[in-house]
């Protein structure tokens, strides 16, 4: 099986140059001018772009326990369309991925389906509960990279000092939701001028960077790597600004919703899709993000995809599930960043790409270089379209993005060199 | 003469010094009504007005339904503790079952915040934002400001002191939007940690000395210090509390002669307001619930004939 694409203007996080790449096997055989192979299948891609397959840290696929929301499938169908061909898959399910048979069937489904790689983080307690350690040996073999609690973060400071201190053992990467639960609990709108004006509970932002800090002095103190996942105040990045200086072995996301979205869209209607945990900052958080992607404090965007039933998302603010689904507009929110020329199209790659792979240590992928996976996206960066629920391919429906316009889509989606994803103005599945 | 257009009545931080006023004059009328020997008139009569109450209340829940009785509507009481989920019913599932009867306009209390928005923008009917979580309780508001408007005169130039806990106070952020749409200046008081941390974005002046706040204030609204504070360590004990922020008869003084006491009701003697002020505040507390009857008339009809009143007519 071989592929040629030709004509794409390929980035990379240093360089955007136009080349054709040659596919075999699954890998990038050769980029290079004019490539002629009569026995390889051609894919046009002049005045396109193309770009590493992106890459995500944090995602929910909801299986086992809750297939109501997300589905492998629906899952891998969502995240190819918005370019992913490797994505991590959260453990807070029913039951938790907390051992290796679960572990390894959420695989072996993703590997049967076959549309990308799904890696599940394996939780960090056992049953997420803060109290036992996992059996990390048994989640690397069952194929984990990374170790999370997710939204029950580790409260126990000894505890998480054991499990940074125990993963070095298999090279598990620690993920950490940076959440005090006291100083959160009850809240859903961050406390602002917002929620004085209204009433509404709310989360200070002091809940998310009090356990940034104390994550960062862990690190610092174990000579350990964490990374702190879907980061959402300028406070925090101050810290992790300060602990990379250090050299800390500290490494940060943030999501498209933190960098597009502030408390004033919320006002606008409070629009239950807008609840989200952490939640939406304050215009200053949004700008202290961006910023913070161009000065690569925060390494990465995640999407923190979190489908939820319409019944789970139906009610007022404070009934409403947390959480909004973000893997089919991940790269057409990222790209407004480049377009505001925040960040370059070669950044752009770096976050959702480039950077993901060393975090994970996943060096045969991240980058469009001979030798690697031919795990790529085509995209059009002008080509403008609509997000309607009937083109949503997850399961669940929840974005505040419902009904907006974008400009710029993914054309294709090549997984080891095989198309899983072109784009159709009436919808793919 | 501005004509009233608004169908809803959510909050007072949206509503117009003006529309605010066309209320205020149109409780004066019905006010006078309730001194009638027939209490009843024909306003609303064919309409339908559900008390949709989501949350415990007797008190406003009794002068709505009155409200709404003496104007000779078809009143429904709907009351669910806590919340509607819990009966695996959505408060919009119970809001359409209950349309359905054609319902003119919906009263709502609910714990949460927004949740009258909420099913105003899912409704047909008119919605009245009975008290929603610790965001407003506009009728409240209202019929204090009728009360000072009434007694003192005016509402322009006014210091109004809240004195209490301003952080789980939906009557204090209902009357600062109210009083300071008509030039008055409101304080609030409160240990610190019963004022949010952002509430200096509101038209208010903070203090955490009961001294400051009464020193030459017009009008005082001591508000109501729930039990359960003290065991959320907002205050170290209610003997401290009251010690710090309740009026008594020394720190009266510091008011003027025609200063208004008031208080939204039901009173902890000795915590907010020390027994021996009971006789001097009793009245005006009494008088508050009789004008907030006429509120919530007044309300009530606007918000039912909608565009055809006319302010002064």
């Amino acid at each position: 099986m071989k592929l040629v694409v030709k004509g794409a203007r390929i980035v990379s996080p240093s360089e955007i140059a136009e080349n054709d790449i040659l596919i075999e096997n699954g890998l990038i055989k050769k980029i290079a001018k004019d490539i002629k192979d009569p026995s390889a299948k051609t894919l046009d891609a002049r005045g396109k772009y193309a770009l590493p397959g992106f890459i995500d840290m944090h995602t929910h696929l909801r299986t086992p326990g809750r297939e109501d929301e997300e589905t492998i499938e629906t899952g891998s169908r969502a995240a190819v369309k918005g370019g992913f061909t490797t994505i991590l898959c959260m453990p807070n399910t029913e039951p938790a991925i907390d051992n290796y048979e679960i572990a390894l069937r959420i695989r072996k489904e993703a590997e049967k389906i076959g549309l990308l790689d799904i890696f599940p983080v394996g939780a960090i307690t056992k049953q997420r509960q803060g109290k036992e350690l996992s059996e990390f040996g048994q989640l690397k073999k069952a194929g984990c990279l990374a170790l999370s609690d997710d939204g029950s973060p580790v409260e126990d400071p000894s505890l998480l000092r054991k499990a940074l201190e125990y993963a070095k053992l298999f090279d598990l990467l620690i993920i950490s939701h940076c959440e005090d639960l006291s100083l959160s609990g009850g809240g859903i709108l961050r406390e602002s001028e917002l929620t004085a004006k209204s009433g509404f509970s709310y989360i200070p932002e002091i809940a998310e960077s009090v356990i940034v800090a104390r994550e960062i002095e862990l690190a610092r103190f174990l000579e350990a790597k964490i990374h702190l996942a879907h980061i959402s105040t300028n406070r925090s990045i101050e810290l992790i600004k300060r602990a990379k200086k250090d050299a800390i072995r500290v490494s940060a996301e943030s999501c498209p919703h933190y960098f597009s979205l502030s408390l004033e869209d919320i006002a606008k209607n409070f629009d239950s899709n807008y609840k989200v945990n952490p939640p939406i900052g304050t215009k200053e958080d949004r700008q202290a993000i961006c910023k913070a992607l161009a000065s690569d404090i925060i390494d990465c965007i995640a999407t923190d995809h979190a489908p939820h039933t319409f019944l789970e998302k139906e009610g007022t603010f404070y009934e409403a599930a947390f959480g909004m689904i973000g893997l089919e507009t991940a790269f057409a929110l990222s790209l407004r960043l480049v377009k505001e020329r925040i960040i370059n199209l070669e950044k752009l790659a770096d976050k959702l790409s480039y950077a993901p792979s060393r975090i994970l240590g996943l060096s045969d992928r991240g980058l469009i270089e001979e030798g690697r996976r031919a795990d790529i996206a085509i995209v059009d960066l002008d080509k403008t379209w609509t997000l309607t629920e009937e083109k949503i391919s997850s399961k669940s429906k929840n974005t505040p993005f419902l009904n907006q316009a974008f400009e710029g889509c993914v054309e294709y989606t090549l997984y080891k060199g095989k198309i899983v994803y072109k784009y159709t103005d009436d919808h793919i599945r | 003469m501005s004509e009233w257009s608004r169908k809803h009545l959510l909050g007072l931080s949206e509503m117009s010094k003006e529309e605010i006023e066309a209320i205020l004059d149109s409780a004066k009328a019905f006010k006078e009504i309730s001194k009638r020997q027939v209490k009843k008139v024909p306003a609303l009569r064919g309409k339908t007005v559900v008390n949709l109450f989501f949350e415990a209340s007797t008190r406003t829940k009794t002068s709505f339904e009155l409200a709404a009785k003496r104007l000779s509507a078809d009143v429904v009481n709907f009351s669910s503790k806590g919340s509607s989920l819990e009966k695996g019913e959505t408060i919009l599932d119970t809001l359409r079952n209950l349309e359905a009867y054609s319902v003119d306009i919906f009263v709502i209390r609910h714990n949460h915040s927004k949740a009258p928005f909420y099913l105003s923008t899912r409704t047909q009917a008119s919605v009245i934002n009975a008290g929603d979580g610790l965001n407003e309780h506009p009728t409240q508001a209202l019929l204090d400001m009728f009360t000072v408007r009434e007694r003192l005169g005016k509402l322009k130039g006014l210091k109004v002191a809240i004195v209490g806990d301003i952080l789980h106070s939906r009557v204090a952020r209902s009357n600062i939007w109210g009083f300071s749409k008509f030039s008055s200046q409101v304080w609030v008081c409160a240990p610190p940690t019963l004022i949010p941390k952002y509430y200096s974005c509101l038209p208010v002046k903070i203090t955490y000395s009961l001294k400051e706040a009464l020193s030459g204030a017009d009008v005082v609204i001591m508000l109501r210090v729930q039990k359960e504070r003290q065991s959320q360590m907002f205050f170290p004990s209610q003997r401290e509390y009251s010690e710090f922020f309740s009026l008594n008869e020394e720190n009266a003084k510091l008011l003027k002669e025609h200063s208004l006491v008031m208080h939204p009701g039901p009173v902890n003697w000795d915590v907010e307001i020390a027994s021996c002020l009971k006789e001097k505040v009793q009245n005006l507390i009494l008088e508050q619930v009789n004008n907030g009857l006429a509120v919530r008339m007044a309300v009530l009809y606007l918000l039912s004939i909608g565009k055809k009143y006319e302010v002064g007519s």
